[in-house]
């Protein structure tokens, strides 16, 4: 094999997702009814913002080697959080702030604060107490719904502040506000975990932690971070559910996680550590939601739904898998 | 170690700090079993019949099955070892739960069937307003609102279902699907908001309103679900009144929607009556007496009790809220409790 094609087969094989995303809008575009649409695409790009964001927080800590079951609690409990602040209908105490814009950076601190004391909380028993991932995370994820549910007392709160709102309905090149913060976030973490030493780190202790604390390198500093960031980012994403909804109701985000967990896989990310991207992630995120909608236009029952999602995590193994013969035969 | 220890002996401490010592009153206890509380009239469920359960002299306590068949059907056989007055449920699945209903039945527990009908197996008393009436209900209100706007009873509905897997919505779509199959030029689209997530139903609006733009009329099977269908029209830039909405179950966010003029129509499933009417009755399903037929005044409202194959059942009508009548306090979204006290039917 000549250097070249050798050079296009890596390529292609570090972004076969990115390929995949591609034939599967092509044969959407074509089958599908009114798919082929820019409108359409905004809004698989609009849809996919709260997944992507909360996925990113959950590929940081199993690209560390580790577990995080509470994402999709966390950002139901921060968007609950906001809700019961801004919102002005229901159980919303329609706190208001003066000048109207402070109630951006004051929602969205509060929403990161949730999520990051939680992390934090998840990070601390996991590194110092020597506790197992999944478990703790798993008790989070449910004490945390419970958390939801007790502070609202099953009711919603609706009717955002319009500042905060303004994110959801403003839009630049044809997409909303919140999508391209979702689209910031994963530049920012792409580049976090390429160009920093933090995110060499962090891919460095999930492929071999004791190596790594050998090295010389704080092993459980860093993962307490990837912990607390992976908590702060799901409270964004419920920031970002909380706008998108206009409110928060007790069973908001419900079945994100298995979602968020779909798109890290297929995005290319080991559940073993110490392999994966963010950008592959983000193409997981987008075939999803580029499926979701097709079988929205479709009419298809939503059942559905999870069978393909299921076949894709399957599907993203096997071709992971095969990457890896390949991979062989290529070295 | 010894933080460990610490920590785990915090937890069951504030466990147990929870936990309050039950004190039965003279008529005993009436266990509530409650599919969800992460819905709104489910929760306001739980206040109302405790309220007027209270009333008339029983304690309630609720048992909450987080929408589980599995779980519920366990909580049923915990509860008959428990041998309380009565057991009200409202089932996850409708005919799941047979098996348990006649266990408690056979120990002598008499069962009480609220707001979602089971009529597989005979119960002591049902009150309902009726699923498939409310898909009734909400198909003569699509009538007049698509009449009102194009003319004669035409156009295209997008349908917003709960979880698929979940009966009351599925019931509901049968009722309304069943009506308005009388008018062919009317083009129903029906997709579930999976898990009666709000964000779904969002999506799901976002994308017809791009592949369907001529939708006329959307209906939503919950309120909080138009909440979220208001958001995404809101983002598409559209105003209130550009798109008709129709929601089902009367919850406070749908009131609020109709005060500020996205929502059209809200079907009221009420609350606080289907609640009144097992309060009313209890006396006599404890006793296991006989519960006789007939015209029934409840809370104001006139509702029929009628001998079917599974039981005495009591329906009461549930109302169309639009704007004309949003203010009306009986209706529970408005969250005024009646002042009235309920007295037992003697």
């Amino acid at each position: 094999m000549n250097p070249r094609t050798r050079k296009a087969l890596e390529f292609v094989l570090d972004n076969l997702v990115w390929f995949m995303l591609l034939f599967v809008l092509v044969v959407f575009s074509i089958f599908v009814p009114n798919y082929f649409q820019l409108g359409i695409f905004a809004n698989i790009i609009e849809a996919s913002s709260v997944l992507g964001v909360m996925s990113i927080g959950l590929a940081l800590v199993i690209i560390a080697g580790h577990m995080d079951l509470s994402v999709e609690s966390v950002a139901a409990l921060s968007a609950m959080a906001v809700g019961i602040l801004f919102c002005s209908s229901g159980i919303g105490m329609g706190v208001q702030l003066h000048p109207e814009w402070l109630m951006v950076p004051v929602s969205l601190l509060l929403a990161l604060a949730v999520g990051g004391l939680i992390g934090a909380f998840n990070g601390y028993l996991v590194v110092r107490v020597k506790m197992s991932a999944f478990i703790i995370t798993l008790a989070s994820y449910i004490w945390v719904r419970g958390l939801v549910l007790v502070v609202s007392g099953g009711r919603s709160a609706q009717d955002l502040a319009p500042a905060i709102r303004w994110f959801g309905i403003q839009r630049l090149v044809g997409l909303p506000l919140t999508a391209w913060i979702a689209v910031g976030c994963f530049v920012v973490f792409s580049l976090i975990m390429a160009k920093t030493p933090f995110g060499r780190h962090l891919v460095m202790i999930g492929g071999n932690e004791t190596a790594t604390f050998r090295a010389g390198i704080r092993v459980n500093r860093n993962l307490i971070i990837a912990f607390v960031l992976a908590g702060a980012i799901a409270g964004l994403a419920g920031w970002l559910l909380a706008i998108r909804t206009s409110g928060a109701t007790a069973n908001l985000g419900v079945g994100l996680l298995f979602n968020a967990f779909a798109a890290v896989v297929i995005g290319g990310v080991s559940l073993k550590g110490g392999v994966g991207t963010l950008p592959g992630v983000y193409a997981g995120v987008l075939l999803l939601s580029a499926i979701n909608t097709a079988i929205n236009l479709m009419g298809l029952p939503a059942n559905f739904t999870q069978v393909i999602h299921g076949l894709l995590v399957l599907a993203a193994v096997l071709l992971d898998a095969f990457k890896q013969t390949i991979r062989q035969r290529l070295a | 170690m010894k933080r460990i220890l610490l920590a785990v002996f915090g937890i069951l401490a504030l466990a147990f700090a929870t936990l309050t010592p039950a004190f039965a009153q003279s008529k005993g206890i009436v266990y509530y079993i409650v599919p969800t509380l992460l819905d709104e009239f489910q929760t306001g469920s739980v206040s109302a019949l405790e309220l007027f359960l209270k009333q008339t002299g029983y304690e309630m306590k609720t048992l909450n099955a987080d929408n589980k068949t599995d779980a519920q059907q366990s909580q049923m056989n915990d509860v008959i070892a428990l041998k309380p007055a009565a057991i009200i449920l409202a089932a996850v699945d409708f005919n799941a739960l047979k098996p348990s209903i006649e266990a408690a039945r056979a120990a002598g527990i008499p069962v009480v069937e609220f707001d979602r009908q089971i009529t597989s197996t005979l119960s002591d008393f049902t009150s309902v307003a009726g699923t498939v009436e409310i898909g009734y209900v909400a198909a003569d209100q699509a009538e007049k609102l698509l009449k009102a706007k194009n003319g004669s009873v035409k156009g295209k509905v997008l349908q917003v279902l709960g979880d698929p897997g979940d009966p009351y919505t599925l019931d509901i779509q049968k009722g309304f699907e069943e009506k308005m199959k009388a008018f062919p030029d009317v083009k129903i689209i029906s997709l579930p908001a999976m898990q009666w997530e709000a964000s779904n139903a969002g999506t799901i609006v976002a994308d017809q309103m791009l592949a369907n733009p001529d939708i006329d009329l959307i209906f939503s099977h919950a309120a909080h679900l138009s909440v979220a269908a208001v958001a995404s029209l809101e983002a598409a830039g559209k105003k209130p009144g550009d798109v008709m909405l129709m929601s089902s179950n009367g919850a406070p966010v749908g009131l609020d929607l109709i005060r500020k003029g996205w929502l059209n129509v809200e079907v009221e499933q009420p609350l606080y009556a289907q609640a009144a009417a097992v309060a009313m009755f209890m006396d006599k399903i404890a006793k296991k007496e006989e519960i006789k037929p007939g015209e029934y005044d409840v809370l104001g409202l006139k509702s029929t009790v009628t001998k079917e194959a599974w039981g005495p059942n009591i329906k009461i009508p549930g109302a169309a809220i639009s704007k004309e009548n949003v203010d009306n306090p009986a209706f529970w979204g408005n969250q005024k409790p009646p002042t009235d006290t309920v007295k037992p039917v003697e």
